[in-house]
């Protein structure tokens, strides 16, 4: 009995090992251990023919014979499985996955923020101010008298005498230092109108973005450097930034800024740009700082005004600044 | 301003740079060159040519055979000019060469025989109107070298961009300065060429010589001088302190001889006659504008400076009839005025043709007076230009003598007496105060006494004084309009040293007192969240037609933008247009802008906006996708997105019928002023929602909007859009308090009620949540049906209610009751009973 039951544990752990799948798995366990036909069920009813004395030995044979049958069967399930993946119904993964539309923020916009996000690591934070204001705020206290040549470089949008639109951000400059006291470094985005017709280059609204610092010892030197570093985190670390003698009435000396750009081409070569305009700016005219009743003798400052739709015009390529306008959803969804 | 870059070489001869650096200097010191143009381009392929030999053509008449030296070695040339000279320098167009007029010469043969190349006239190279003969060139030249270079005629004209403050750069003298390295002492003013008998100089050259420059004296008089029998006064000497008079005699008036109507082309300028043209070039060099009267024409001979009178009226030189008015200054005769002070002449006194006798006049006139009488009249000249700018005051008398000089030798004549000198308000040279230390506070770097000095020297500027950090500079007269404070002086300092030279060094700051403004931030994080929403962002301009606004412009560009708009919206509306003009048939557009109401006290209220619209597809074509398009409630759901982020615990309702009227919440100005506005009339009636914000004021509106106020393609289909006013200072987003998540399983039931068409769903669903008791977590309206198996004007509405206790399981009963509960309230409230 006993031999037989050594026998039908090897033959049986022979055939698991030869199993080639879980089919011939389960034949192999209705052979074995199957309830009626199973050999092994067969050979234990066979138990009772046993004397006394050989039936516990032999029954517990057995037991530990079904015991290490099931745990085989179990394992060369388990190795199968591993080896050979279960079969799924077919996925056709080239089918383009579910989508959902997709919005763009505008390319002035984005150039809008990328530049804030410079200015904000330099400490300045934004302010704000009216897009309709009065001559007072956008020319006089700016340093340009209405009856001097300076006053006709903007061509301005009027709503009544006095009462305009604003050609520039500059005002935010007045309006910010009437409300708070020094050290100032904000920059002021913002809409400004001209008197201009559409064109390639000309829009009669657009975004400006102004800067302004005012503070104890701030210096020329102070001035060049925190716009070279903004060029230099804007358009990365090769450019080389240019700063030329210029005129604005509300700054003194007044610089125009240029940026020469390193551009590497899809071959690896790199090439420079020329020098492209991307600012006035200046030292703040003490006539203005007295103008919102600082001490000029005190305190001295730098500004700036930049076009951010001239940056978006640069940096994509785009040589039309209409298109920027048109909002045609095949030109604003490029801008992902 | 247009200068040609040989006058600046020739007014200021130690200039040793070549164009391109000329061009880079002036940008670093201010004076960036626009645009160059190449004169000689279109000359570049034309050479010297050596006649050897010229005979006449074996077939024809008028034609000459030439042998030619050009660059190629000999070549036979027919010329059909009468003239041709053996050994004769031209220039030539060999074969291959293309003419300024874009003729492009060729290999010939010409009555039998063969022409390689062509001798040129002045007309062919576009230097002058002369085409009856080749163009004799005197003197000795290489045969094959570029003509325009022998010819004098490489030249470049600069477009130099001069900013309000520098008046002193309208001049090629002025420009000169800045480009030779010992500036002011750099200008050599040249003497002018002998005239080479242009018809109207001859005999000139005796006269140049005696009253030329230096022979030449003035009457010196107040407000009144008189010489040669003309009499000068000045009625006004704040609005023209000084006014010199030159009279000449015998001029013989016609063009101008080659070399002066070169120059004058060369700088962009159109030559006229000699006398004009004299004038016009002692402005261009010398930047002090002049006028000639023909003096027979001046009543009385006398000139007299003072305003206008009133219902004078005068017609200038261009014919147009001038509204004169008394605050403008006038030059006048004995009876009425001759010209406007300072802008233009009368066509009466204009010197013409048959002109003898003319008074110079060389004036300086105050700058706001010339830009307020020449805004007034709508014009602006050459002069007045300059005057509004600002003219040297020290440079009149030289002007006045190279005119002088210059007329004398371009169209004869003789100097009839003094100049004549009225000036009631003599110049005096502004004395402005620098000190060193301030040069350090602005500019950072330190600069001694004597660097600071030997910087501003060569620009003209002369120490009056020095004391302990002060030194006193007298102010040239170039410079005395702009000039004026210390700042000015140390601007100067800095662009003289050169900007480039200083260092950029970042130095440590403190942190500034202005908050980052919270509406920018409010934006921000609303283009991040409707972009992520699938919706784009436009600009639109605040400038619209009349009807879309109430805030009227002064001054528009056009009907279409003549107005500041109300709204947002159907600025918006006009783009999603234009996209559909287009065959873009799926839009999503917002914006954030600024939108204009007539204010009280006449200035206008500002509101910042949100605008929306939404047209087409609801998800782009896919597989497995739906056709479903945006509807209304796609907008809601935008409105509800944008209140999540601008009007936290706002809601999302219908609108309460007429929308005109609803009243304004909160204390909010900005929402105040919106109520009233906000795109109320742009959506279909009953198609209309409204955000309410927490303290139950109307801050914004969304719904269909009306077909009619569009215009749409056949084939458009609904169009949703939205307006939400943004608080003016928005509050920063209040800290969530997180609660904490239950532990017991809810339990969930599913009801469907049968809803005649006139219930709103909203109201059972809102019974339902009110019949819930405080074991009802949430209900959801999960299914809305309708068909044929539902009784007509029925609709079957599915909501799921959701019930937990805290702290235990809830028992089935209890569930049951609740729910029971809810039935009943919503039959209480509504009539709606649940489908069986």
């Amino acid at each position: 009995m006993i031999e037989e039951l050594r026998k039908l544990q090897r033959d049986a752990l022979a055939a698991i090992r030869e199993a080639r799948d879980a089919a011939d798995l389960e034949r192999i366990r209705v052979r074995y251990l199957g309830r009626r036909e199973g050999r092994l069920s067969r050979l234990l009813r066979g138990l009772g023919r046993l004397s006394a004395q050989e039936r516990p030995a032999a029954g517990a044979a057995a037991n530990r014979a079904k015991q290490s049958l099931g745990d085989a069967l179990k394992g060369r399930l388990a190795e199968l499985a591993a080896a050979e993946p279960r079969r799924e119904p077919d996925l056709d993964l080239t089918l383009p996955p579910r989508r959902k539309w997709r919005g763009t923020i505008h390319p002035v916009s984005q150039a809008v923020d990328d530049i804030w996000t410079i200015f904000r690591g330099l400490g300045f934070t934004r302010a704000r101010g009216p897009e309709v204001d009065t001559e007072w705020y956008n020319f006089v206290a700016l340093n340009t008298p209405l009856d001097h040549p300076a006053a006709d470089e903007q061509d301005t949008l009027y709503l009544a005498p006095g009462l305009l639109l604003r050609s520039h951000t500059s005002p935010v400059q007045i309006r910010t230092m009437e409300k708070y006291p020094p050290p100032i470094r904000i920059i002021a985005p913002g809409m400004v109108y001209r008197r201009d017709t559409y064109d390639a280059t000309h829009t009669p609204a657009f975004a400006q973005i102004e800067g302004l610092v005012v503070d104890e010892g701030v210096t020329f030197v102070d001035f060049k450097a925190t716009l070279a570093e903004f060029a230099r985190r804007f358009w990365g670390p090769g450019t080389q930034v240019r700063f030329r003698p210029s005129f604005f009435p509300f700054t003194e000396p007044s610089a125009e800024v240029d940026v020469k750009r390193v551009i590497v081409r899809e071959d690896g070569t790199e090439e420079e740009t020329d020098w492209i305009e991307i600012m006035g700016a200046g030292m703040v005219d003490p006539a203005v700082l007295d103008n919102v009743g600082y001490d000029s003798e005190r305190y001295t400052g730098w500004a700036f005004g930049m076009g951010p739709a001239r940056v978006a015009l640069l940096r994509h390529g785009v040589r039309d600044l209409r298109l920027f306008y048109e909002n045609d959803m095949r030109f604003l969804g490029q801008f992902t | 301003m247009k200068v040609s870059f040989r006058w600046l070489r020739d007014v200021a001869p130690g200039i040793g740079l070549t164009a391109r650096e000329a061009m880079a200097q002036l940008a670093l010191r201010g004076a960036p060159v626009e645009e160059v143009d190449d004169l000689s381009e279109g000359l570049r392929d034309i050479v010297i040519g050596q006649v050897l030999e010229a005979r006449p053509h074996p077939n024809a008449d008028r034609l000459t055979l030439c042998r030619v030296m050009g660059p190629d070695g000999e070549v036979p040339v027919v010329c059909g000019a009468p003239d041709v000279r053996s050994g004769a320098y031209y220039p030539f167009a060999p074969v291959g060469a293309v003419l300024p007029g874009g003729f492009k010469i060729g290999k010939r043969k010409i009555r039998g025989e063969f022409s390689q190349g062509m001798l040129c006239s002045e007309r062919e190279l576009e230097l002058g109107e002369d085409h009856a003969g080749i163009m004799p060139l005197e003197g000795e030249f290489d045969p094959g070298a570029p003509f325009a270079k022998a010819a004098g005629l490489d030249d470049f004209r600069f477009d130099v961009e001069v900013t309000p403050n520098r008046g002193d750069l309208l001049s090629h003298v002025g420009i000169a300065r800045e480009l030779h390295p010992r500036g002011q002492d750099g200008i050599v003013l040249p003497a002018f060429p002998r005239t080479g008998g242009n018809g109207a100089g001859a005999g000139a050259g005796g006269h140049a010589a005696t009253a030329g420059g230096a022979g030449a004296s003035f009457v010196r008089g107040g407000s009144e001088a008189d010489s040669a029998g003309v009499r000068i006064r000045i009625e006004d000497p704040e609005l023209c302190p000084r006014y010199l008079g030159a009279v000449i005699r015998g001029v013989t008036v016609g063009p101008s001889p080659g070399w002066l109507a070169d120059r004058l082309r060369a700088a962009g300028a159109r030559p006229i006659n000699n006398v004009v043209d004299a004038t016009n070039y002692v402005m261009l060099e010398l930047g002090q504008p002049l006028h000639a009267f023909d003096l027979d024409r001046l009543a009385d001979r006398t000139i007299v400076v003072g305003r206008a009178r009133p219902g004078e009226s005068l017609v200038t030189l261009d014919g147009e009839a001038r509204a004169i008015t008394p605050e403008m200054l006038m030059i006048r005769d004995a009876r009425e005025p001759v010209a406007i002070a300072g802008v233009m002449g009368g066509r009466d006194s204009e010197v013409s043709d048959a002109t003898a006798d003319i008074l110079l006049e060389c004036a300086l006139f105050e700058p706001k007076q010339v830009r307020a009488t020449r805004r007034a009249l709508g014009m602006s000249t050459d002069a007045s230009y300059r005057f509004e700018r600002g003219v040297d005051p020290t440079s009149m008398e030289t002007a006045v003598l190279r005119a002088v000089e210059l007329i004398l030798a371009a169209a004869g004549g003789s100097l009839d007496g003094e100049v004549i000198d009225a000036c009631p308000a003599p110049w005096e040279a502004p004395v402005v105060a620098l000190r060193p230390s301030r040069v350090k506070h602005l500019l950072g770097v330190e600069f001694t006494p004597r660097e600071i000095i030997a910087l501003l020297a060569p620009l003209g500027y002369m120490v009056a004084t020095r004391g302990d950090d002060s030194i006193e500079f007298v102010v040239p007269g170039h410079r005395s309009y702009d000039t004026l404070r210390e700042v000015d002086l140390i601007e100067e300092v800095a662009r003289t040293h050169g900007y480039d030279v200083f260092p950029s060094t970042l130095s440590p700051f403190r942190p500034g007192t202005v908050p980052d403004d919270p509406l920018f931030q409010l934006e921000d994080r609303l283009r991040a969240r409707l972009a992520g929403d699938g919706i784009s962002e436009a600009q639109t301009p605040a400038l619209g037609p009349a009807r879309h606004g109430d805030v009227p412009l002064l001054n528009p560009m056009s009907a279409d933008e003549s107005c500041l708009r109300r709204d947002r919206l159907p600025g918006l509306v006009t783009h999603l247009e234009r996209n559909l003009s287009r065959g873009v048939r799926d839009v999503r557009l917002f914006e954030l802008g600024t939108a204009f109401a007539p204010g009280g006290d006449s200035v206008p209220a500002e509101s910042a906006r949100a605008a929306v619209v939404l047209h087409g597809r609801r998800e782009p074509m896919q597989w497995g996708g739906s056709d479903r398009r945006f509807d209304v409630y796609d907008i809601a759901r935008v409105m509800e997105l944008i209140a999540d982020e601008a009007w936290p615990g706002g809601t999302v309702v219908p609108a309460r019928g007429g929308a005109a009227g609803a009243d304004p919440g909160g204390e909010d100005a900005a929402s105040t002023a919106e109520a009233s506005g906000l795109a109320a009339d742009a959506f279909v009636a009953g198609r209309c929602f409204e955000l309410v914000n927490a303290a139950g004021g109307v801050v914004g509106r969304g719904g269909e909007i009306r077909p009619a106020a569009m215009d749409l393609p056949p084939w458009a289909g609904t169009v949703v859009g939205a307006e939400i006013g943004l608080p003016a200072s928005p509050d920063r987003k209040a800290a969530v308090t997180a609660r904490e998540l239950p532990d017991q399983p809810a339990s969930q039931r599913d009801v469907a009620f049968l809803v005649r068409g006139e219930v709103a769903a909203g109201e059972v669903l809102r019974a339902a949540r009110a019949g819930g008791g405080h074991l009802l977590e949430e209900a959801g309206l999960f299914d809305l049906y309708t068909g044929d198996d539902l009784p007509p004007g029925t609709r079957s509405v599915a909501i799921r209610l959701r019930f937990r206790a805290r702290g235990r399981t809830l028992t089935d009963k209890e569930v049951d009751r609740a729910c029971r509960r809810v039935l009943k309230k919503v039959k209480e409230a509504t009539g709606v009973e649940p489908r069986s």
